[in-house]
This record gives C-alpha cells, sequence and structure tokens, in this order.
C-alpha cells in the first residue's frame, strides 16, 4: 500500500463502493482504498471525475449505494454526522455555507459553546485559532463580510478548533493568494506531524506537489493512478 | 420585435402555460374557501387525476407521509382548545380528542394537500414559459422575472440550508444529545448562511442584470411567443365554471360534512 503497510490501521477505509445521485447520475464506480492517520493525500482529476462526491462519501455526508466506506472501523451508514464530526473535520468547497455565528470569534467558538466548554477555555482556544489564521483584527466582524480567502480561514479555523483527528479539505486554496498558501501548507504540514490524516481535494498542481505524500487521481469516478511522492519528489 | 417568423408556439396537444396556471389558481383558490371535508377530499382527488393526466410525478404527494404527525398533533390541539363534538379520547375533564378537531385535522390536511398538490402541474413547465405566459397575461415584466427567479431559486435554497445543517452537525454536535432549549437555539443558526446567502447572491444578479442592459428600454420584445389554441381555451373556461360551481356549493349546500 503504497509506503503505508498494513502495519499501520488505516483511519478511513473504502470497500469497493458505488455511488448514485438519486437523479440517477452514477458518480463513483467500484472503488476501494485506504486512508492513513499522519498522511496528506490529495485527490486531483478533471471537474466531474467525483472528486467532491468523493470527499462527501469519506465524510459520511453521502452514504455509498453500494460497498462500505468504514470510518474509524465503524461503518458510516450505522455513524450519525455528530458522531463523525467529533473525529473528521470537513471544509466545504463554499465556506459560506459553514458559516453560522454572527461574528468571527463566536463562529470559531460556536462549536465549544453547545459542548459546554468554559468560557475561559473558549476565550483561550479561540484566541489560539484567530492568532493562527490571522483573524485576530477581524474578530468581531460579521462573517459574511469578510472576502473568499478570509472566509476559507474562519472555516479552516471553526473546523480545528474542534480538534479533528482526521481532516477532509475540499479545495481548500481556493481564494488564497500565495502567502496565505504557504502559511496553509506550513499548518497542514505542522497538523499532520500531530498525527491527524489529511485528504485534499484539490486542482492546485503547486499546492499538491507542494505538500502531499500521496496523490490519488481519479476519472470518471474511478481511480485512475495512486502515486507515492517521496519528500525528494518535492525538492524537499 | 415580434414577427410571424420568429414566433413559436409550445408543442401541439400540449397545454399553454397559461392554462396550467389557471388550473393551479382554480383549484388552489377554492381549496382556502371551501369548508366541508367531502368537497376538499373531491378538490384534492381532481388536483391528482389532473397532475397524473398531465404527465407530472406525483411525488410531492408522497412527502405528505413525513408530515402525518402535524396532522396528528393539530387534531389534537383543537380538540384541546375548541372541544367540539363528542370526545373519543379524554383525561378527565380535559378533551384530548374530540370528533370535531379530528374532523378539523382531516380538513386542515386536506386543505393544504389540495393547495399543494397541483402546484406540482407547473414543474416540468420551464421558467422561460411561465414569464412569457405572464408578460403576456400583461404582467409587467419584472415583477414575472422576479417570480421566475423565485422558482429557479428555491431549489438551490433548499440545498444550501441541507449543507449548513450537515456543516453544523459536522462541528461534533449530536442534535439528539442536547437539550431542547439548544437544539431550537441552533436551528436559528440555519437562517444566518442562508439569508446572507441570498442577499449576496441577489446582489451579484442584479449587478449582472444591469451589465445586460436590464430595463435599459421600455419596452421588450420577445423571440417566444404563445399562443392560446382552442384546448386552453376550453381548459380556461372549464376552469372558472369550476371555481363557480364548486364556491356555490360550498355557500349554499347546507348538507352534513
Amino acid at each position: 500500500m503504497l509506503g503505508y503497510s498494513d502495519k499501520q490501521q488505516a483511519f478511513i477505509e473504502v470497500n469497493k463502493i458505488a455511488y448514485t445521485y438519486p437523479q440517477g447520475t452514477q458518480v463513483i464506480l467500484d472503488m476501494t482504498t485506504k486512508f492513513y492517520p499522519q498522511q496528506f493525500t490529495a485527490i486531483v482529476g478533471s471537474n466531474g471525475s467525483g472528486k467532491t462526491t468523493l470527499g462527501k462519501l469519506l465524510a459520511g455526508i453521502f452514504k455509498p449505494t453500494s460497498g462500505q466506506v468504514l470510518i474509524a472501523g465503524k461503518l458510516s451508514t450505522r455513524l450519525k454526522l455528530g458522531e463523525i464530526g467529533q473525529k473528521v473535520g470537513y471544509l466545504f468547497q463554499e465556506p459560506e455555507r459553514q458559516i453560522f455565528a454572527p461574528s468571527v470569534r463566536e463562529e470559531i467558538g460556536f462549536v465549544l459553546n453547545f459542548r459546554g466548554v468554559s468560557e475561559r477555555e473558549i476565550a483561550e482556544k479561540v484566541a489560539k485559532m484567530l492568532n493562527l489564521f490571522h483573524l485576530a483584527e477581524l474578530k468581531d466582524e460579521y462573517p459574511f463580510r469578510l472576502s473568499r480567502g478570509e472566509k476559507q480561514r474562519l472555516a479552516l479555523a471553526a473546523i480545528l478548533v474542534n480538534e479533528p483527528i482526521f481532516l477532509i479539505l475540499d479545495e481548500p486554496t481556493t481564494g488564497l493568494d500565495l502567502h496565505r498558501r504557504e502559511e496553509l501548507s506550513q499548518i497542514l504540514q505542522e497538523l499532520k506531524l500531530q498525527g491527524l490524516g489529511l485528504v485534499v481535494i484539490s486542482h492546485d498542481e503547486d499546492f499538491v506537489n507542494a505538500n502531499a505524500d500521496r496523490v490519488l487521481e481519479i476519472s470518471g469516478g474511478e481511480i485512475i493512478a495512486d502515486q507515492q511522492l517521496h519528500p525528494n519528489d518535492r525538492g524537499e | 420585435m415580434q414577427t410571424s417568423s420568429s414566433t413559436q408556439t409550445i408543442e401541439e396537444n400540449e397545454l399553454d402555460p397559461r392554462s396550467k396556471l389557471c388550473i393551479v389558481f382554480a383549484l388552489s383558490s377554492v381549496a382556502v374557501f371551501v369548508q366541508k371535508i367531502w368537497l376538499l377530499a373531491l378538490i384534492l382527488m381532481l388536483g391528482m387525476v389532473l397532475t397524473y393526466l398531465l404527465g407530472e410525478n406525483l411525488h410531492l404527494f408522497k412527502r405528505f407521509g413525513r408530515i402525518i404527525w402535524l396532522f396528528v398533533g393539530i387534531a389534537v390541539i383543537q380538540s384541546i382548545f375548541t372541544p367540539e363534538g363528542i370526545p373519543l379520547i379524554a383525561i378527565g375533564k380535559i378533551r384530548l380528542l374530540t370528533v370535531g378537531g379530528l374532523e378539523k385535522g382531516v380538513c386542515f390536511l386536506l386543505r393544504i394537500m389540495a393547495i399543494i398538490v397541483p402546484a406540482s402541474i407547473m414543474i416540468s413547465t420551464g421558467t422561460r414559459e411561465i414569464i412569457q405566459g405572464l408578460v403576456q397575461w400583461k404582467v409587467p415584466y419584472e415583477i414575472a422575472f422576479m417570480v421566475s427567479l423565485a422558482i429557479r431559486f428555491l431549489p438551490l435554497l433548499s440545498e444550501e440550508i441541507k449543507d449548513t445543517f450537515i456543516a453544523i452537525q459536522l462541528r461534533g454536535i449530536e442534535l439528539d444529545k442536547i437539550p431542547l432549549g439548544k437544539r431550537l437555539r441552533m436551528y436559528s443558526y440555519l437562517f444566518m448562511p442562508v439569508l446572507s446567502g441570498v442577499i449576496l447572491k441577489a446582489r451579484e444578479l442584479s449587478t449582472a442584470m444591469e451589465t445586460r442592459a436590464f430595463r435599459a428600454f421600455p419596452r421588450r420584445t420577445s423571440y417566444r411567443v404563445l399562443k392560446l389554441q382552442n384546448q386552453d381555451y376550453l381548459v380556461m373556461g372549464m376552469s372558472l365554471c369550476f371555481v363557480i360551481v364548486v364556491l356555490t356549493i360550498n355557500f349554499y349546500y347546507k348538507g352534513g360534512f
């Protein structure tokens, strides 16, 4: 398994899955693969190849029409989204859809508030995320007034404050300038070193080449290439 | 400019969108006024038959299975607050279910279904045709265009609400495990992204329309022009007769139910 032997426990396992949308369009055909902790997997492919659908299947948002998706050893069909969300963070392609609160600060603390975390702890964690994603100056801003890149960073901060152990990011570099992209790379690499598994769906070839350990190329709902990138391939 | 060569009519044997609108208006508006259960049931059945005959799917009807508990709840509430008729279930002096409450519950469900089911007649009609139909009925283009936008954006809105709901749960919130008060507060968060999305889209759309010279000239011409056929006049006439007959029966027939 491309450098990740079966000795290492996969976090997400995909066994012969297929997915057909209710309207009848079959997007994923017979896919089998595994995703490991501390591995940065990039999913690439042309528009309509099934990347986002696969991402949603991995996050348990969609349930496979046939086959199985196992998240931390449990069938995604038997897990509630709330249970999955405690382990897996998912960044939507459009960040607006995952921003709910009336201020940046409240948005980051949203989930902690609902979980009954103390006010002091919330304030500490929120401040840490505000600094990490350079949002401190915007902390009282109305989130929908932010630029696309700022919204993207806010959505990521709000996911990471939840301390997930696996991240699925759909086009995370959209709207980010070169500098912010590099910062995002650093954050993701740090998270990987801390043991997080990452799946990044992206069209951004430079970002993928600079960060990915493994590149999964899909076309027409099938995996057409599964390539392990070594540090040397990335010029490290 | 409208020229005879540019005039197109919709396919033969297919009803003009204005005829379909007449059917929908007739069925939905009488359903609002009618009080008798049997008459409401008749209107609903007619709506379903017409929806089926016009080649539409009755999937909307199937969705009502999901709100059956709403109907039961309304029957109970009606029974408690307007306790009319023979009590069917009672705890001491409190009437939990009465014949009157049950009748009102059934009436409510039939009315809602009779209003919504005929609307599915319009599903397969293109928004462009609906606008054209309204414009040829002398409805100002701006209003007709707004109606078409509403029709076009409704499915997108429902998709956005679903995504937001998924995103909230994917933050690790198990809805069935949080107290009701917090759960209700959480639902209020659903509207924030939807409302802001609508405002942002409206702003972008209005800019796009301005750049394409929307309302730059006082009069619009249309490539596509609808033409009423004999069958359309017949349908419109029958719709009008239906409204008159049903309302007459409702207000002057003094029989039961």
